[in-house]
Formats: C-alpha cells, sequence, structure tokens
C-alpha cells in the first residue's frame, strides 16, 4: 500500500492540545445553569433488610432541594442485562455498594451534609461472598424471587469429543486458576448531569461509551416512569478513560435523572474517587478449571474447561463475558476437541461488568499458564508448543470463526528473536523468560443484533471536512484516526478535518466504544463516507474541468487532470461552485457501515468478529529469592494489527494494555472482606505508577487485513490479554514456581519458594 | 469538605501565641498529611495555622553534625550532598517518600509529628541518634527522638508547642548507614515495613582488599563469605524498624549481638532473626504479618551490608544492579 500520505504517520492525537492546556471539558468541569449537586447514600451492610429510612432531617437542611429514597422509584423500574437492577434499593440491600438514598442540594457540600442526615435502620443478615458457597444446594438466595443464584444464562460450548481426545493424548496437564477483582482506575472518576425541558424531554450529560445504547436504556427508563413518547438525547463530555467501565447504564445516570424529574433543575452527579472504587464495576472474578492434552509431538489434542463467575449481587451486560471468553478457549491455537461451561453466580460482592478484555485476559491467564506445564510434561519448548499449534490464515475454528489475516507465528518469532529465548531460558538462575499468545476480535463483534456504524460527512466552502460519527472518543484516539482515513481520501490535511462526535442528536448511531471495533467499523465508516463525497466532487470537478472522472487525481487540496496538469482546480473551489451555482447543492454523505459478522447461534457458533487479532507476549523477569518481588527486565508485547494507520497512538494502545496487564499480573487486587471494600483509594489499591513502567518494546506486525479500512484490525484490548501468563510461565522460568492464582503477589511466590525447598528436603 | 480558617505566622512565637488564642485550631506545615485527614473527614479543625513561612523552622547546618529545621520539605534534604554521604539513610528515605510533587511541599517534621508506625524517616533518624528541639511558650527543650515517640499518631508534645527541628551527631568516616523501604511499587507507597541500620566498623586504617566483592551481582551470602576473611569489627551500630510496632523501633537485642564483633555471614544470620524476633508485625491489608516478619530478617542483613558497603566505597555507592 504505497503512496498513503496521512494513513500510517505518526500523527499526535488532534485533542492533545486541548488535553495539555486543561482547556478539555471533563463531566467535572461541565456546569449548566441552575444545576443542583446530587449525591449518593449507600448501604451500611453487604446484606440487610431495610427497617426504617427517615430523610425527614435532611430534607430539612436549607438548601437541600430533595431527598429520594426506593419507595420514589416508579412502577418498579429495574436496569441492567437481566433488569434485577433498581437505581434506589427498597426493602433489601444485596452489597455495600447499594444505592439507598440520594439526595440534591444547592451545592455538593450541603448534598453531602444531608447524607449525614439520613437515618437508616437495618437488620442485618449473614450475607454469602464466595460464588462455590452460593451455588451449594440449600444455600440462601440473594434474590429470594429466584430459584437459583446461579445465573440462567447457560455458557456452553462443546466441540468434537473431548472424552476420546483424553484417552489418545500421550500428555495431559490439568489445574486450577483464579483471576481476582479488579477495576478501571479511569483518571476520570464517572458522572452526569440530567436535565428535563418543559416538555420532559430529557438531556443527559454523560460520559458514556456507549452513547446510543444509553439512549435507548434511557427512554426505556422514561417510559417506565410514565413519560412516554419523549426524547433523549446524550451529549458526551471529554472522557477521561473508559476502559469498559463506562460500557453499561450505571444507578447514579437512573438517580441523577429522577431527581431532575423531581426538582425541575439539572442535576449534576460525580463521583469521588472513593465512590469510583466503590460503586463502578470490576473485572469478574474467576476459578477456573482446566485440562489441556496433545500428542506425542505436541499437537494439542483437546481443551476442557469450567469456570465459575462472581457475578456480585446484580446483572450488568458484564454477565456475558463468558462469550468473549469463548474466543481463545474454543480458537488460541488448533484446538480439534473443545469443552467450555462457566456459571455466573450472584453473591453480596460487587457486580461485575466489562473491563478491557471482556473476559479473555481471565481465560488466556488458564490456557497459557497451562499450555506451558502441558509443554514441560511433553518435553517440548514453551515456544515450540506455541508453533507447533499456532492458527494460520483460512481457518476455520471450532466456533466457525473464520481466520483471514493472521500474523500470530511471525508475533511468536519476534518475541522469541527480541528475548534472546534460547540464550535466556531454563536457567532456574532467579531469571528467566517466559512468553504467551493471544486471539482477540479484531473486525468488531456482533454481540448485539446490529455492530454497525453511522457517519456523516459535510463539506463546506472553504474545503473544510465535518466528519460527523457515532463512534466515541474515550481517550483512544479514535478522532485522530477516523481524521487520517478521510484525510487519505479526500487529500486534505488532518487539520483540516473536523470531528463531531459527542451528541445523540447530530450523530448518527453506534453501538459504542467496545470489542477494540472503533478503528475497524467506525474507521470503515468513515471510509465509505470518504468515497462517497469525495466522487460528488470529482463529478462536479469533472463538469467544471470538462474531463472524465477517471482523468482526476485530489491532492494538497487541488484536483486536476492526470492528462493535463495544467486543468485544476482547487477542493473549496469545486464546492463553492456546487453551492453557489443555480439550482445549487450540498455536499453531505452518509454511511452505514455494519460488518459482515455474526451473533452466535445457539451452539454459541458464528463467526463473531470479521478478523481476529494475534498476538504474543515475551517477559524476562528477575526474582528476588529472599523477598519473592519480581523485577521485569524487558517485556516485548508483538502485535499482528493489519496495518497501523497510527503507529504511535498504536504503541499508545499497546504500553497502556501491557501496563494495566502488569498490575492485573503483579499487584492489583480489590481486597473485599465479607462484602466490605477495604481498599478503595489509590494508596492502597496497587496501581502501577511510572516508575513502574519496565521496557516495553512495542512490536508492530502487519498482515494487511483485506475487510479493514487500509488493513487495519481492533487493538485497543489485546495489549493487556496474554500480559499475565506471560509473566507468570517468566516466574516460572527463572525460580520454578508456578503462581495460579492472580495476582502474583511476593507473598505468594516467597510461600512457594518455601515449600519447594522443603519438598526438596 | 468543610472550610477553615488560614493563618500564616512569620515567627514561632506568632505561632505559639495563635495557637493559645484560638479554638479548635491545627498546626499544618506541608499539609500532604493534615489535608488528607480533613478530607477523610479524621480531622475538622475551624483554623489551620501554617509553619511554613516561618524562617526559625527552615534551616540546614551541617558543621559538628546535621540540623535540620522541622519545616525543610524532603526535596531540599534530598539534594544535599553532606546528607547523601554522611547521613545516607536519611537520603534513602527522604527520596523514595510520595511523589515528587508530595516531597516539594512535605516536611520531615510533619512526617514525624504524624507519628505514623511507617513514617519515613523515622528509622534513619532514630539509627542517627536525632534528637528533637521543642518550642514551647516557655522556651526550648531537647529530648531524643526515640523519647518523643509515644505511640500510633502519638508525640510528646505538648498543647502550642511547635517541633522546631532535628540535632544529629557528627559521625567518622568509618561510619555507614542506609534504609530500606519495602513497598509493592516503585512510587506512592508507604512501606509495608522499613528498615535502617548504622554501623561504625574498625577497618584498620588499611585499604579493605575485598571493596570489588560490592561490585558483583553477588548474592548477600557470597559477598559476606569474602568478608569474613577480612575481620571487619562492628564497633558501633544502631537498627531500627518501621511498620512492625505500634511506633518505630530500635532492634536492640539485635543491636547488642552484633556489637564488638566480626562481620560474618553467619552473624547477619542470627542478627535478622533477633530483629525479627523484636518485631511485631500484624496482618493488614498492606501485608501479611508472617511475611513482614521474614522481611525483617532480608532487610536487616541488607541494610548493614549496604551501610558496611557505603563506608568499603565512600565514592561508589551505587549499589550493583540487583533488585535490592
Amino acid at each position: 500500500m504505497d503512496g498513503l500520505k496521512f494513513v500510517g504517520q505518526r500523527v499526535p492525537k488532534k485533542d492533545a492540545p486541548l488535553k495539555a492546556t486543561g482547556d478539555a471539558v471533563y463531566i467535572q468541569d461541565l456546569k449548566v445553569p441552575g444545576m443542583l449537586h446530587g449525591k449518593i447514600l449507600y448501604s451500611k451492610y453487604p446484606h440487610a433488610r431495610i427497617v426504617k429510612i427517615d430523610t425527614a432531617k435532611a430534607l430539612a437542611l436549607p438548601g437541600v432541594k430533595a431527598v429520594l429514597t426506593g419507595a420514589d422509584v416508579p412502577n418498579n423500574f429495574k436496569f441492567g442485562f437481566l433488569k434485577d437492577n433498581p437505581p434506589l434499593k427498597s426493602g433489601k440491600v444485596l452489597s455495600t455498594r447499594d444505592e439507598i438514598a440520594a439526595v440534591a442540594a444547592v451545592s455538593l457540600e450541603i448534598a453531602e451534609e444531608a447524607l449525614d442526615l439520613i437515618e437508616v435502620e437495618y437488620e442485618e443478615l449473614p450475607g454469602i461472598f464466595d460464588p462455590l458457597t452460593a451455588m451449594k444446594e440449600g444455600s440462601a438466595l440473594i434474590h429470594e424471587e429466584l430459584k437459583s443464584n446461579v445465573l440462567k444464562l447457560p455458557w456452553k460450548f462443546v466441540h468434537g469429543d473431548v472424552e476420546a481426545a483424553k484417552k489418545e493424548s500421550a500428555f495431559i496437564a490439568e489445574d486450577t486458576f483464579s483471576t481476582q477483582w479488579v477495576t478501571h482506575c479511569c483518571l476520570g472518576t464517572s458522572g452526569c448531569v440530567a436535565t428535563f425541558d418543559a416538555s420532559n424531554n430529557l438531556t443527559v450529560y454523560s460520559n458514556t461509551q456507549i452513547p446510543s445504547l444509553a439512549q435507548n436504556d434511557f427512554l426505556e427508563a422514561l417510559k417506565t416512569f410514565g413519560l412516554k413518547k419523549k426524547r433523549v438525547r446524550v451529549i458526551q463530555a471529554v472522557i477521561g478513560g473508559g476502559f469498559g467501565s463506562k460500557l453499561d447504564t450505571y444507578a447514579y445516570e437512573y438517580i441523577a435523572i429522577l431527581l431532575a424529574l423531581k426538582t425541575r433543575k439539572p442535576v449534576k452527579i460525580v463521583f469521588s474517587r472513593e465512590e469510583e472504587f466503590l460503586a463502578t464495576s470490576p473485572r469478574q472474578c474467576t476459578i477456573t478449571k482446566i485440562s489441556q492434552g496433545c500428542d506425542k509431538d505436541g499437537r494439542l489434542t483437546f481443551r476442557e474447561m469450567e469456570m465459575v463467575l462472581d457475578n456480585g449481587a446484580y446483572t450488568s451486560w458484564g454477565a456475558t463475558t463468558p462469550s468473549v471468553m469463548m474466543v481463545p478457549i474454543s480458537s488460541l491455537y488448533k484446538v480439534p476437541n473443545i469443552k467450555y461451561t462457566a456459571k455466573c453466580v450472584y453473591t453480596n460482592n460487587t457486580y461485575c461488568q466489562a473491563f478491557r478484555g471482556y473476559g479473555n485476559p481471565q481465560a488466556t491467564f488458564a490456557i497459557e499458564s497451562c499450555l506451558d506445564q502441558l509443554a514441560e510434561k511433553a518435553g517440548i519448548d514453551p515456544h515450540e508448543i506455541r508453533r507447533i499449534n499456532a492458527n494460520e490464515p483460512g481457518e476455520l475454528t471450532p466456533q466457525n470463526f473464520k481466520i483471514t489475516s493472521c500474523g500470530m507465528k511471525d508475533c511468536i518469532e519476534e518475541v522469541v528473536k527480541r528475548l534472546d529465548w534460547k540464550g535466556k531460558r531454563g536457567k532456574a538462575d532467579g531469571r528467566g523468560v517466559g512468553m504467551a499468545s493471544l486471539i482477540h476480535v479484531g473486525g468488531a463483534a456482533r454481540v448485539y443484533k446490529s455492530d454497525g456504524c453511522g457517519t456523516i460527512i459535510k463539506v463546506d466552502d472553504n474545503g473544510k471536512v465535518d466528519v460527523i460519527t457515532g463512534s466515541s472518543e474515550i481517550g483512544q484516539g479514535s478522532d485522530t484516526i477516523i481524521a487520517q482515513i478521510v484525510a487519505e481520501v479526500l487529500g486534505v490535511g488532518v487539520d483540516d478535518i473536523n470531528i463531531i462526535n459527542n451528541d445523540t442528536d447530530v450523530c448518527p448511531w453506534d453501538v459504542g466504544a467496545h470489542a477494540s471495533r472503533t478503528t475497524f467499523v467506525a474507521g470503515n465508516s468513515a471510509l465509505g463516507a470518504a468515497e462517497k463525497i469525495r466522487d460528488q466532487i470529482m463529478e462536479i470537478a469533472a463538469k467544471t474541468l470538462g474531463e472524465p472522472v477517471e482523468a482526476l487525481e485530489m491532492k494538497d487540496g487541488i484536483i486536476f487532470s492526470k492528462n493535463d496538469k495544467e486543468k485544476n482546480i482547487p477542493f473549496g473551489k469545486v464546492l463553492r461552485k456546487a453551492h453557489y451555482s443555480l439550482g445549487g447543492r450540498m455536499l453531505v454523505a452518509e454511511n452505514f457501515y455494519d460488518p459482515p459478522n455474526e451473533n452466535f447461534d445457539q451452539t454459541f457458533r458464528g463467526n463473531l468478529s470479521v478478523t481476529y487479532a494475534y498476538g504474543a507476549h515475551g517477559v524476562e523477569v528477575e526474582v528476588d529469592k529472599e523477598t519473592g518481588q519480581v523485577k521485569i527486565l524487558n517485556y516485548i508485547a508483538a502485535h499482528d494489527v493489519g496495518k497501523a494507520i497510527n503507529p504511535m497512538l498504536l504503541e499508545g494502545q499497546i504500553y497502556g494494555g501491557g501496563l494495566q496487564g502488569i498490575g492485573y499480573a503483579l499487584g492489583e487486587r480489590m481486597i473485599y472482606d465479607k462484602g466490605y471494600l477495604k481498599n478503595g483509594n489509590f494508596l492502597d489499591y496497587k496501581m502501577p505508577t511510572v516508575r513502574d513502567v519496565p521496557p516495553v518494546q512495542a512490536v508492530i506486525v502487519e498482515s494487511d487485513e483485506h475487510a479493514g479500512p487500509f488493513g487495519a484490525k481492533g487493538i485497543g484490548e489485546p495489549g493487556l490479554v496474554p500480559t499475565a501468563p506471560a509473566i507468570a510461565n517468566a516466574i516460572y522460568d527463572a525460580v520454578g514456581v508456578r503462581i495460579k492464582d492472580l495476582p502474583i503477589t511476593p507473598e505468594k511466590i516467597l510461600k512457594a519458594l518455601k515449600e519447594k525447598a522443603k519438598q526438596n528436603g | 469538605m468543610k472550610g477553615y480558617e488560614y493563618h500564616k505566622p512569620q515567627t514561632v512565637k506568632e505561632a505559639i501565641d495563635l495557637m493559645e488564642g484560638l479554638e479548635n485550631a491545627k498546626y499544618i506545615a506541608g499539609g500532604t498529611d493534615v489535608m488528607v485527614l480533613i478530607r477523610q473527614k479524621k480531622l475538622a479543625p475551624a483554623r489551620l495555622i501554617s509553619l511554613r513561612n516561618i524562617g526559625d523552622l527552615n534551616y540546614m547546618e551541617t558543621e559538628g553534625g546535621l540540623r535540620i529545621g522541622s519545616a525543610v520539605t524532603y526535596n531540599t534534604i534530598a539534594k544535599n550532598d553532606f546528607v547523601q554521604r554522611r547521613y545516607s539513610a536519611l537520603a534513602d528515605a527522604v527520596k523514595k517518600v510520595g511523589s515528587l510533587q508530595i516531597r516539594n511541599v512535605a516536611t520531615m517534621g510533619g512526617n514525624i509529628c504524624n507519628a505514623a508506625p511507617s513514617a519515613d524517616t523515622a528509622c534513619p533518624l532514630l539509627v542517627l541518634d536525632a534528637s528533637v528541639i521543642i518550642a514551647g511558650k516557655t522556651g526550648e527543650r531537647e529530648m531524643s527522638l526515640d523519647d518523643f515517640f509515644l505511640g500510633p499518631n502519638k508525640v510528646a508534645l505538648e498543647k502550642g508547642e511547635i517541633l522546631k527541628g532535628f540535632t544529629m551527631p557528627a559521625f567518622g568516616e568509618n561510619t555507614g548507614s542506609a534504609y530500606f523501604k519495602h513497598t509493592r511499587r516503585q512510587a506512592m507507597d508507604l512501606p509495608m515495613l522499613g528498615v535502617a541500620a548504622r554501623v561504625t566498623i574498625d577497618i584498620g586504617g588499611s585499604e579493605v582488599g575485598c571493596k570489588d566483592a560490592f561490585c558483583t551481582v553477588d548474592s548477600i551470602s557470597n559477598i559476606l563469605k569474602r568478608l569474613e576473611d577480612e575481620n571487619l569489627v562492628c564497633e558501633d551500630v544502631r537498627i531500627a524498624m518501621g511498620v512492625v510496632a505500634p511506633r518505630p523501633i530500635r532492634a536492640r537485642k539485635a543491636e547488642e549481638a552484633l556489637k564488638g564483633k566480626v562481620i560474618s555471614e553467619k552473624l547477619f544470620e542470627e542478627i535478622g532473626e533477633i530483629a525479627a524476633s523484636e518485631s511485631q508485625p500484624r496482618d493488614s491489608i498492606r501485608g501479611e504479618a508472617w511475611y513482614r516478619r521474614d522481611m525483617v530478617k532480608v532487610l536487616t542483613k541488607r541494610a548493614i551490608l549496604k551501610a558496611v558497603d557505603r563506608v568499603i566505597r565512600p565514592d561508589d555507592t551505587i549499589w550493583p544492579d540487583r533488585l535490592w
């Protein structure tokens, strides 16, 4: 793909000056005239009956405009994937993040003071904080109206005959792995402003990742509240990070809407950092039993996995993470026989949600750790077993994924080369190397009925281009990527392109910033729209210049004839001609791109994504045998990205994902003790700091995906998918102990080293 | 967060007088503890009296010892070459507190008056035999830092009194010190535990033959084996530990066991064990007791060895590129 002028360039992020100067208006900065401040009172206990709530004192406090409790939620409204979550709870509370009352006041300080004046009498109930206990026969029910604590979501995928394959396998490795709760740590905390006009049409200023779906959720809420046939407009403020945390609507948004409805004033609710830890939904913790086998040559014969997920007290879209876990489970490496079941279980813990990778990191941790165990049993180098079984272009996987472009082997070889794998492996001297691979959706993911994104392009008289896209900018750089794509097609500069992407009244529909889909789907959508508008412009230019369209070319804002360079016309002039001539026209094009991928059928088969992203991570660690501390000496992250539209932003995604993965592997965890969050702050929640960043090499492998815009695939999530198992494998190589429970803390390593020393006498 | 009055006295006397005349007032220096506590609603003072602009609290003198005013910030101390070379344990500590932004405003006086068991400068100051100067209505008094700590978040300050500064004696060329802060990450962290050590060793006036032992990435035990041939006698020693008791403490039994002895691997093992037996760590979300006790053993050895290294290689204090 030669001759590209904008695509493939290290174009700085379009919004970088705004953010660097502090001019960006985040939800925290947003002020709407007449705005009140809302605050939420959370439950004191993880499981209790609310005997009495007295809001009289709070209501009497000067400046307080409204106090709501569960009794004020109209018509038993509930939200969430299984509609099991009332925005304000009444009767019973099921977790410590349960919202039981809310205040709107003229200032934040008064709202906070009012919360302290609400008197709640509880009758504490015994809670269930462990999914295995909750699953037991006769266990008390979290939701009394249901028959079981196990969610009615039958996650099960079967392919081939695992039992037969077990008998024929030369080597089998099996073990149990577990993962912890981790939270997104968005630097911009969650928040919204809700406001009604005189006709009860609702506007929500939000930092959601899913403006169109949120609009729909809010419309449904209004209907339940008795406000039928109303309009909902969602306007996104500048978003300070998403990572999946804003992929669902939250109680606080409905509470702001209810408070606005009650007070007839705009109501703003913005989370404090402590609330962000407590009341947003983390990555689900999992317990995974895994068994994998291979023949005598190391070819994989089967993979069997059984997983239990702690769903928490309510159900968000996060309960569908097993569907994405199936991607690596069915299709990471060529495995002919697969069996997978997963159960999501209600407990009195925090409820879980989407987080970058959407279940894939948990599944890949088990698969890739266990693969090293299998390689050891079979006496094969971990690199070799990965090479032998690597996915290849043209494959149809057990879940009917059509593997198109696939740079997996190239990624693995990059890791081996750059890490000096052969020179460093197997020394067991405190230093070691490990690797792990990944597969993820790389060409969208048809989770919802539509996986599309719309784009409208209009050009003005001066040759400036407005691109109105459904996609959301959440810090990942989608505005820059889309501008580069459109610039490439139209031959105008990236700075001449204005991206409008934050208002459902203006922007076309999009399913949201998730599944690493924005570059692929919104990029393709913008590409199609740009081609349409280019054709319109060329048509007018052809008439003006008296040349056939085929003879014209557009470059640097000038349209000229390939036959006669003297025949040319500036871009802007064409536009003015179109506009100002008799019977003039505007130049507007729209394009809706819905990728040709498939929803799963009832057996969980279907080509979920148009293409798949691959990668391999390799890491060299040093383990301090006396303290158990791990130091990462070198980190290689090789990713098949199809084509790098913007290598700088792409590397940013890999560094960011990798570092989030390192936090996941080595330190981050939300400590819940019997339903209470013990470390809801940045002091005790050990997100890595800039001082903890090891040397990371982001290696870009380009496999040129024909379905992607200019050959590109998604890269939003893959960076943290194989990180934890790569590190766990490296630690095993360094000191011979395998930690199967994330995070891999110094304590766990030291304990394992001591046990190993005891066994060796 | 509720509002408060803010006072900016220019002298110690003015500050003390203000405190005497005002209800519900609190001294504030860098504010990195006080403001956090206010935000957490653990403190709700109506008035804050800032000690920042008081010149008498902002001194650093290096003749015949080291004297530091309580309002001196961490970064001021960290940048001081004399502290780095002669009071290395303190330099180790101040460089690792919080982040650069915190070190620009946080003061050593604040760290000590807050009296957290995890206070980073407490262990170094204890091993450097620091005493504190306290200013009050009727004048100044001096006491050892060890006596100044009364318990968790409690120090021997009477109402209205201000910790004016710290005084440390001069140490000879044959004295070295070090502080190890055990954390889960490299910045923005409290110690899971901290150990400081100061040793004075008799190197007999001659070059130590095994200088190069320290230049390797060898294990502690191998370095110690090579040191054993040198007959290095530990003339004086201080060991202090943080986070393993309600307040920062000296490991006096371990000190006794090392004093006057020839440095050896076996002795170091014993010292580590003794120090661990003197610690009473607890389980908390920040760390488990067994692990902390184990780390006392490890870090005590490492801190002493690093202090020895600083005597033997005064001009080359870059530790080998190992985790420790």
